[in-house]
């Protein structure tokens, strides 16, 4: 009857950005993003990506609740880098590998005589 | 401003492919990126389903919804959904006509008119795109026998009818992804493990009798370890048959043997299984997924105005601190 619809889970509302970005108050080169209608499929791969960065002293994640359909990734570095820069190097890093990944499947399925 | 690059290059190799079924081997990365394949594999890759089912007649046994149900879990050809449209992100209708880069129309028309039961199956169903169809199970080496009406020639069973009893029916499929409905899902399991990496200490092994090897061996409830009939010492025959129960471990502890065998979960080694329904290929499931990833994480790119509105504060904020 008051079920939320299910798209709610993944169609971002309209009005609001797929992802915000805050800076911490009292840390330099700490922020937080906002990630709207994601879970932890993306949450987790950026968070170990963020973890391979030397300038960064703290990557996490959290899903503030079930019900809620959004992730917050908090990220300090150092002040060789900053989260932005972070951040975006992480999804950088991790297109590329999904390239790579992309290739090598291809690749593998080129070998297999009688398929494709 | 960019710097070293903490890009991953993982390796992939294929151990077994069906169109159904695909083990394969990925090395050089982590956890994360596996699991993150396995999610999207199960609840975000899109396929096709009816969504919507208008009934004309319906005086079988079970009634509309149950029947809109069923059909709704019928897998449909999906090679195309990649390339379609989200009816609710569809420009060119209003969401549940007959358009075709958002929808595919079927019809089922049956009724009974002989004492013999009537097996409605999704064979029954007609679909206005020869591309979408009910997913074909019959295995081709049964198909030999054009009269033979065996249980897998007759596609999925949605309803029976006996004498008189009608089923009619307009049903409209769209595209949508397993994290909406389960109907939805590509996957019918997607798996993955740790390869493990077995080490037998030959020298403490050498120390057991016969019998102890043997009653060691069967300690282990799946069939990692085997006893080589002429040299008499134990050989692993199967690491991946492995389920990190402990047992052994356990069981060569209770022996009096500590550090017998040492067993480890290689962290960047996975071994995945992919079984797919039928709507596509489990080999192409793996392809879309990793293009819906890619495409996921495009989505999460910080917009320009985001960065811009940075900037301005970040001067600000220079100026609060008193720099």
């Amino acid at each position: 009857m008051n079920a939320p619809d299910r798209y709610e889970r993944f169609v971002v509302p309209e009005g609001t950005k797929k992802v915000s970005y805050e800076r911490d108050t009292k840390i330099i080169n700490a922020a937080s993003f906002t990630v709207e209608r994601e879970d932890h499929t993306i949450g987790n791969i950026l968070r170990m990506q963020l973890h391979r960065d030397d300038n960064v002293l703290f990557a996490g994640y959290k899903l503030p609740h079930p019900l809620k359909y959004k992730i917050i990734v908090r990220i300090h570095t150092t002040s060789q880098s900053s989260p932005m820069q972070a951040y975006n190097q992480a999804i950088n890093d991790l297109d590329k590998e999904l390239d790579h990944l992309k290739n090598a499947f291809e690749a593998e399925l080129a070998n297999r005589p009688g398929q494709y | 401003m960019e710097s070293v690059s903490y890009q991953r290059f993982p390796k992939i190799k294929i151990r077994e492919m069906k169109d159904d079924y695909l083990k394969f081997e990925l090395r050089e990365t982590d956890a994360s990126m596996a699991n993150a394949l396995r999610r999207v594999m199960i609840a975000e890759v899109p396929t096709i389903a009816i969504d919507l089912v208008e009934i004309e007649v319906n005086s079988s046994v079970l009634n509309d919804e149950f029947i809109a149900h069923r059909l709704g879990l019928i897998p449909l050809t999906s090679e195309r959904a990649m390339g379609m449209r989200f009816s609710r992100d569809c420009d060119a209708c209003d969401g549940d006509g007959q358009c075709e880069y958002c929808s595919v129309e079927f019809h089922l028309r049956a009724k009974c008119i002989t004492d013999q039961t009537l097996d409605v199956t999704s064979k029954d169903l007609y679909s206005s795109d020869h591309a979408v169809i009910p997913v074909d199970f019959s295995d081709p080496s049964d198909a030999n026998d054009p009269f033979d009406h065996t249980e897998t020639q007759r596609g999925i069973i949605i309803v029976k009818l006996r004498r008189g009893q009608e089923l009619r029916l307009r049903a409209i499929a769209r595209k949508g992804i397993g994290k909406d409905h389960a109907k939805w899902s590509p996957a019918a399991t997607v798996t993955f493990m740790y390869e493990p990496e077995i080490h037998i200490n030959e020298d403490l092994m050498e120390t057991l009798t016969l019998e102890e090897k043997l009653s060691w061996i069967e300690s282990s409830p799946t069939k990692v370890f085997d006893i080589d009939k002429v040299t008499q010492q134990v050989v692993v025959v199967d690491p991946e048959a492995y389920t990190y129960d402990d047992e052994v471990i356990k069981k060569a502890e209770a022996m009096g043997k500590r550090g017998l065998i040492d067993i480890r979960a290689k962290e960047d080694s996975f071994i995945f299984t992919v079984e797919s329904t039928g709507a596509v290929k489990a080999s192409q499931l793996v392809l879309n997924a990793i293009e819906i990833l890619k495409q996921k994480l495009d989505a999460v790119r910080l917009s320009d105005d985001t960065v811009e509105a940075d900037d301005q504060f970040g001067e600000l904020g220079v100026h609060m601190r008193g720099g």
